[in-house]
Formats: C-alpha cells, structure tokens, sequence
C-alpha cells in the first residue's frame, strides 16, 4: 500500500455478498427460473450447414402440430440485430446500424456457420416446440465454405459476404486494423538482431454456467425482458432499436445471471426471437438455450494467427516491432477482432496490421479481456523466446523493455510495474524456480518457470446512480449493475456507505431493472466499480448535502439525490492496471501431461473495494487462463465445417482437479480517480495468464509451444 | 439437435436419401423433407404416477415418462433452486441428492425416482438454520455468479455425509464432476474444508 492511501472504513475490508445467502439457498432468481402464467417454450432451428442458402422453407407441419403457436423464419421475421450485426465492432451505435451493409438478422438467408438461427417456434411446452423443430423442412443449397482466417483471404477463397472477407469496418471499408510508430523496416536493418515467428490461438467459449436464455412478455405495446445481461441499459436500448420502440416502452429485468465473460452488455439474437415469438403468439414465450446452441451460436474469443518480427540491440534494447495477425469473425463482425500486447513494449518502431477476416465458423464475440489473453500469449511467448535467444533471465528483459508511459506525451496516474514485478520475483522465489538452461532437469518430468506482466485499461467515463433516503434514516441506492458474479450489487453497497458515512446494513441495493435503477455503463471492461461507483459517490454527496441543509426528512417524505458524471482524464493522463503473474509447472514430456504446480498473480487494481471479491476474481480469471492455455478449443471438422466440441467435455472446460491454488497479491494505490483509486479487475486475472503458463512450459521442457492449446499431444509431439 | 426417430435399421434408399440432399434438390421440384414426419399431439405422451420424497415431503405425482428429474423438479414441483447448466452430464449443476447418493438430475428420468427420496438446494437449511456448508459458501465467497452453486453444494454434502473430514485432494475428487466457470475451486475448497472443521465441532449456525 502507497504512503498516501488512507484506509477507510467500510470500503476495503473483506465483506461478505449481500446476496450470498439467495445463491446458497437456492432464491435467487435467474432467468430460466421465471414462469408468468400462460408462458410458451420456444426453440430454435439451426443451420447444420457452414454455409448455405435457403430455397425454400416448409413450416405448414410445425404450425399444424396442436400446441405449436408461433413459429419465425427469415421469410416472417426481418428484424436487424444490431448488436450482433454492427462492423467494425461499434456497438450501440444506432447512426452505424443505419449505414452498415453487412446487416444480421435475428434469420439470416444465406446461413453463415453450422448454428445460424433458421427458424424458431414457441409451443405449450418444451416437447412439443423440439417436436415442432423436427418438423420443419427446410431446403439448402450448400454454398463452399471456408474455416480459416487465412484462407479466407486468399484469392479465390468462397466471398461469405460480397464485399469480400475482409470485415467491413464502421464506415463500411475494408481495411485492416493498423498501428503504426517510427519506421520498423528502417529498424530492422539498423538492429542487431531480428527474430521472427508464428503463433496462433484457438477459439475459447465463454462457456458460463448459465445458456442463455430469455423470457418475454408483452403488455400492450410494453414489452418486459428478462435476460442474463450485463447491461441492462444497453440491452434495453438495443431491444427498442431493433424493434422499432421507444426506449420506454421496453423493461429489461436480470436479478441473477449465471455468469458473463464478455459479450453479454447488449441484447442478444435470444431476446429478439423470444420478443417476436411472444408478440407473434399473443403469449409471454420462454427461450432457453441448450448448451450445445450456447457454443456454438452465441460468442467466444476470436481465433487468431500472430506472425511476429522483432529487432533487437546486444544488449538486449527492442527497436522493432511489427506484428501481422489475423482474425477469425465467424460469419459477422461482432467485435473488433484486434490483437493486443504490443502497447505494453517500451520500442521505437512498431507496426501492427491485423486482418479481421470473415470465415464459416461461429461468430467470435467479446470473451474476457477482448484481444488482450490470445495477444500477450503471442507477444509475450515472441519475447520470452527472444529473451532465451540473447540468454537473459526474462524478467531482466522485461524490466529493460516494458512500458513506462502510455505513449511519449503522457504519463500513467500511477505506475507500479516495477513494484509487481520485484514483489512477484521475490514472493515466488523466481532464482529459484526459473532454469537457466530450459528442459535441462534429469528425466522426463521436467521443471520450470514462466512470467508475464500486464499493463490494462482503467479508464473513466459515463455512469449514473440514484440515491434516496427516507425518515427512519434508511438508505437505498439504485444502480443498474445486474452482478454478473464479480459483486456489483455489494461493491456498490459498501461504496454507498462509506460515502454517507453509514454501515452497510443501513443501505438497500436495488438494482438488476430498467424501471428501478438508471443507466448503468454495463458490466463489461471492467468499468463498473470505476464508473458506476464513482457515480454513487457524486449522488451521495449530493444526498449528503441535502441532509446536512434541511436535517432528515420527515413523515413520509423521501429525497432523493441522483448523479450522472462522466468524468475525463486529466490532459496527457492515462490510467492502467498492473501486474506480473508467475507461473511453475511441471512438465512429463513423455505423457504430455502439463501441470501447474505455482501460481503468483501480483496485481495493482488500484484500491481493493472488497477483497473477499476481489481475490475470487483474480484467482477465477488464472485459473481460466490455465484452461486457455491447456485445454480449451472449439474443434471443427475440416471437411464438413461441423464443430466438433461444442460443450463442457468435448472444449475441455477446467474442473476442480485442473485447479491449483492461485496465491493473489495485491499492490494497492490510490490515483484520485474512480471510486478511491479503484481500477479494472474483471479482466485482469485473465489478461497475462496463458503467456505466463506457456512460458514456464518452455523452461521446463525447452520447447517453444506456438500453438494454443498446449495439449498433450503437442507436448508429445514436441520432445518425438 | 437432431433426434432420431426412425424405427429400425437405415434402408439403402433411406442411405440414399440422406446422402443425395443436394442431387435430389436440383431437380425440377424439390421435395423438402423435414427431420420427423410423425405429427402426433402431446396428449398420446405416456405418463406414470411416482411416489417420491422431495426434501422430506412424501408426494404423489402424475409425470411424463420423458421428463427428467430435473424437469420434474424445476418446471413442476417449483424447486428451482437446482440449475441446469448442460442438460447432458457433464457440468454437474443440476446435482441432487437421489437416495444420499449425488446424481445428476438432468441425466436421470423422473420415473427412476419413484419410490425413492431426492434432496435439493431447497432442502439443506433446516429452517432458518443454515447447513455449515451453506454458511462456509458464503463466509468464503465460495459462490461468484451462484449458477453452479447448488450443484456444488449437493456434492459437498454428499462427501461430508460419507466422510465427514476429508483432506483437499478428496474435496477436489469428489466436486470435480461440478464445473465452476468463475473457477471459483479454491474457494470451494476452502469452504468444504471450513464447513467440515465446524460440523465436527459441533452443530449448525443461524441466518443472521
């Protein structure tokens, strides 16, 4: 803890969810838990093709079977989703939903991935809407498909849009993502060394507990959604958008969510089709999504290829980068589809072009940390080999070249990498555990060491909150988190009472509805606690003021104080999360077997609002990092363009024995932005987590492993 | 997705059918078959009446041979507090209690528990008196998004009940069939251990 950080009174101390006790008794309502009376059950018809358009569409057997009310193809239902369909990756954007070419459909004709929507149902019950499904015929003329990035964009490869498959960008032109500083070919030519290499990542799911599921209801020209949404806000507005309401006229409630990951702070294709079905039927309908649909038809982290080239002084000083990547959409751009990592080099000379390319496979969303797991394990695995190549100790290469500052004009509010860094060195015992010669421990099971380090967004902006009190002294505070599992609901509950000045049991949460709670940014980016917090301590102020004017009110009197901020950085200020994980596994290279046996994720987030909380989510987002780096992968079929792996089992999703303990240190600072200092946490635990892990495999074993996910076969196949 | 309802082996013209899609669609008039032709109503659906003993509670209940315990448990007796997180065996979310035994609810027929005994969720507290478990969970944050919880929680009670102080590396074996997302397992794990070391010394603690 810095000097200057003051403790405070309820802020900071380990503090037990508000809503723990509904999560263990089993009250707490999620979205598949809501039953209205006269509900349906819907379900939707996918494409089993990669790529295929409709000929024709025969529904009349689904509409005759007794309990079948409403069914939705591409030919009845022409509904836009935006916040699936938008280039470019702008989301909530309404004036580029306007202008976008490559529009999704809640039914898209031609089908783009095996899992494209084709046709939903709702019915009197879940059996008889799959019976339904069953009964639809649907004519396909499959189409050539490609898997791909690269492929996609070689000439000659199927176009899967017109404009080609290279993903349009907002203003409908296909260009590459492009980074540019100083003249990196110049450099190459002036450096002592240069390096190059290949690496590639595959497509993770999400995979949260919870498939996503929708219930709709509509009153009148009210429509009430109930969804697992991050953002309840953005859902809302999106919802009116695509349906042509206004924002008004659409409730988004999501008490509980089964968890979020990413990609779930805008409506989804599951609410549109559930919304429709349920005007369609004049009946609220209920739309749960199976596990398979959930991998399959729903979002993950995008798939990449990273071809780097690195010049370096003797002494071990970068002088360039430049990085080629390549992107794998699925069939729509729903996310940006870059590659992140390179920001976090001190380096004169870099360049960056990353090619976001359309293929057939499921549509790549935004999954944890967006472009930032799959790049740092490029980037940092590129450097950790190009510290081995100059024969540095990698954290002496990474202490001579990482970031400073964000860029030659600005400064970080704070800057504690060193600190990470040193601290993590020391804790781990990193002398110790690190070889100097990698695969150099006698026989086949081999020690060894990783590190990575990270420098993240935390930046400030727009959120609001409303506070109110009454006679009995009573607060409430309503924001429009939802909890998607990191604890808004309490993190917002002890920033309120900290700034009143009273106990948590004298606050009251509401949150998780459009017609209680205000907008809140959204639960993704790790921004909530940063933005929506620093929000409830304006509106406190504020309440805080009024009380202190007129004393508390009286009778049946209610004030009310609501804050809308949208702070700025200060000019040539940049704000970022740091920290270093440190990583020893233990590697049998006859088996294959990989196993991390420490873990030390040293992390800035700022000041820790809850530690209780905020150490579930740094050990979570390691511990999926390891199943990044180990396991996971969406498999598909070359020849058929089928996935393969679409679930739990088949993706390899970590268990509790793919676990090991996850040690957390915190370096806590106060920048005087946020809510105290707070910063991004969500993504953190994640971000530097599977370089690390694939750092220390190449100590142990002294091979290079350049293609996610490690698994035992390439370990096998590595030492053969 | 799909389901198969054909009676008996695939015939070679059926083969052929199936493999010819795109020969026999561009022909002059496309005859589009869907996966299922058998349009029989909801009603025919066999059904059987189970005696069984949810959290205690004796009942009788006219059930739909192909609903799953969970489907039973969920859309018919309201007891949602068990999730369904797969619906195929393998994230462990929608673990009961069948007989003191932890079984999958999603993966068990509804008629298979007749006659037997089903512990949910809904079932630990005792009261307002938490199970040790229930109260570790939450001492240790052992839930983020809750959506594994109950399913976590069934399996730990099942283990505790078999053994009441198991080490760290029994806890993770006997809970490895529950999938954490939020890879909350350390804290899981924390919370098995802490819950056992409270019942051993002695009884249960109040909802505060």
């Amino acid at each position: 803890m810095s000097e200057t950080m003051q403790p405070l009174k309820t802020v900071g101390h380990p503090t037990p969810r508000i809503d723990a006790l509904e999560r263990v008794t089993g009250k707490a309502t999620y979205t598949g838990d809501v039953k209205l009376p006269g509900m349906l059950y819907a379900r939707v018809l996918r494409s089993p093709h990669p790529h295929a358009s409709i000929r024709r569409i025969d529904v009349s057997k689904a509409l005759a079977l007794p309990g079948v009310k409403a069914v939705l193809t591409h030919e009845n239902c022409a509904v836009v989703w935006g916040a699936g369909s938008v280039a470019g990756g702008i989301q909530y954007n309404d004036d580029v939903k306007k202008i976008c070419k490559q529009r999704r459909h809640a039914f898209n004709n031609p089908v783009r991935f095996v899992g494209d929507p084709v046709a939903a149902v709702a019915a009197v019950d879940r059996h008889v809407a799959e019976h339904a499904l069953q009964l639809i015929a649907v004519d396909y003329e499959e189409l050539p498909f490609v898997l791909e990035p690269e492929d996609a964009l070689k000439p000659g490869a199927v176009a899967i849009w017109p404009e080609g498959n290279l993903a349009l960008d907002p203003r409908n032109e296909t260009k590459p993502i492009v980074q540019k500083r100083g003249d990196v070919e110049e450099a190459f030519r002036g450096a002592d060394h240069v390096f190059e290499d290949r690496y590639t990542t595959a497509f993770v799911h999400n995979a949260q507990m919870e498939p996503r599921a929708c219930v709709a209801m509509w009153e009148g020209e009210k429509l009430t959604v109930y969804t697992p949404t991050g953002g309840i806000a953005n859902c809302r507005h999106d919802m009116a958008r695509d349906l042509g309401l206004a924002d008004e006229n659409v409730r988004v409630i999501s008490h509980y969510m089964g968890g979020n990951f990413g990609n779930k702070n805008q409506n989804q294709d599951a609410d549109l089709i559930a919304a429709v079905l349920a005007k369609q039927a004049g009946a609220p309908v209920k739309l749960e999504m199976s596990r398979k649909e959930d991998f399959i038809g729903m979002h993950g982290r995008w798939p990449t290829v990273q071809y780097y080239k690195v010049g370096v002084s003797n002494n071990g000083t970068l002088q360039a980068i430049q990085l080629r990547g390549y992107s794998g959409m699925g069939g729509y751009r729903k996310n940006s589809g870059s590659i992140g990592g390179i920001e976090v080099y001190r380096c004169p000379n870099i360049e960056m072009v990353v090619h976001p390319a359309y293929t057939n496979k499921t549509v790549s969303g935004n999954f944890r940390g967006p472009e930032f797991p799959q790049g740092y394990y490029g980037i940092q695995s590129m450097m950790d080999d190009v510290a081995f190549k100059l024969k540095m100790d990698p954290v002496e290469f990474i202490l001579k070249n990482m970031t400073r500052k964000p860029s030659e004009q600005a400064t970080y509010t704070n800057y504690s990498l060193d600190e990470c860094i040193h601290r993590g060195a020391e804790a781990f015992e990193w002398k110790k555990r690190w070889r100097a010669q990698p695969g150099s421990d006698p026989g086949p099971i081999k020690r060894g060491a990783g590190v990575s380090f990270m420098a993240f967004r935390s930046g400030v902006g727009h959120s609001s909150a409303v506070l109110r009190v009454d006679s009995r002294g009573k607060y409430r505070v309503h924001v429009g988190v939802t909890d998607v599992g990191a604890g808004a609901k309490t993190t917002m509950g002890l920033i309120a009472a900290e700034a009143l000045g009273v106990g948590l049991p004298e606050v009251e949460v509401v949150w998780g509805d459009t017609d209680t709670c205000p907008y809140s940014v959204g639960e993704s980016g790790s921004r909530t606690t940063i933005m929506t917090g620093h929000a409830v301590i304006e509106a406190a102020r504020d309440l805080k003021k009024q009380i202190a004017e007129k004393g508390l009110p009286k009778g049946s009197e209610i004030y009310t104080a609501s804050a809308d901020p949208n702070p700025r950085m200060e000019e040539g200020k940049a704000r970022a999360a740091f920290g270093a994980h440190f990583v020893e596994v233990e590697v049998d290279t006859e088996l294959g077997r990989a196993r991390v046996i420490k873990y030390l994720a040293v992390h800035d987030c700022g000041r820790i609002m809850n530690p209780l909380t905020a150490i579930s989510q740094i050990k979570g987002g390691a511990i999926m990092g390891i199943g990044m780096a180990l396991h996971e992968d969406l498999v598909y079929d070359r020849r058929s363009g089928i996935p393969l792996t679409a679930g739990y089992y088949g993706a390899r999703i970590s268990t509790h024995l793919d676990a090991p303990d996850i040690e957390v240190l915190f370096i806590e600072s106060d920048d005087g932005y946020g809510p105290w200092g707070a910063k991004s946490i969500g993504e953190s635990g994640k971000v530097p987590a599977v370089a690390a892990v694939a750092n220390a495999i190449f100590n142990a074993s002294g091979r290079r492993m350049k293609d996610l996910p490690i698994t035992r076969d390439k370990i096998v196949g590595a030492h053969a | 997705m799909r389901k198969s309802r054909s009676k008996g082996k695939l015939s070679r013209r059926g083969f052929l059918e199936a493999t010819g899609v795109a020969a026999v669609a561009a022909t002059a008039v496309p005859a589009i078959k869907a996966q299922s032709q058998v349009a029989e109503a909801a009603s025919n659906v066999p059904r059987t009446t189970i005696r069984v003993t949810v959290n205690g509670k004796a009942q009788r209940v006219e059930v739909e041979d192909r609903w799953t315990l969970v489907e039973l448990l969920r859309d018919h007796l309201g007891l949602t507090g068990t999730k369904i997180g797969c619906d195929r065996g393998e994230c462990g979310a929608c673990t009961v209690l069948l007989n003191g035994k932890p079984v999958y609810s999603c993966s068990n027929l509804a008629v298979w528990a007749d006659g037997r005994s089903v512990q949910t969720v809904e079932g630990l507290a005792k009261g307002d008196e938490l199970d040790p478990l229930q109260h570790a969970f939450i001492e240790h944050d052992a839930p983020q998004c809750g959506y594994c919880t109950s399913g976590q929680l069934m399996s730990a009670k099942a283990l505790l009940n078999d053994n009441p102080r198991p080490t760290p590396d029994q806890v993770r074996a006997a809970m490895t069939g529950n999938i954490c997302r939020c890879s909350n397992y350390n804290r899981y794990v924390e919370a098995v251990l802490a819950a056992a070391a409270t019942q051993s010394a002695g009884g249960r603690k109040v909802i505060a």
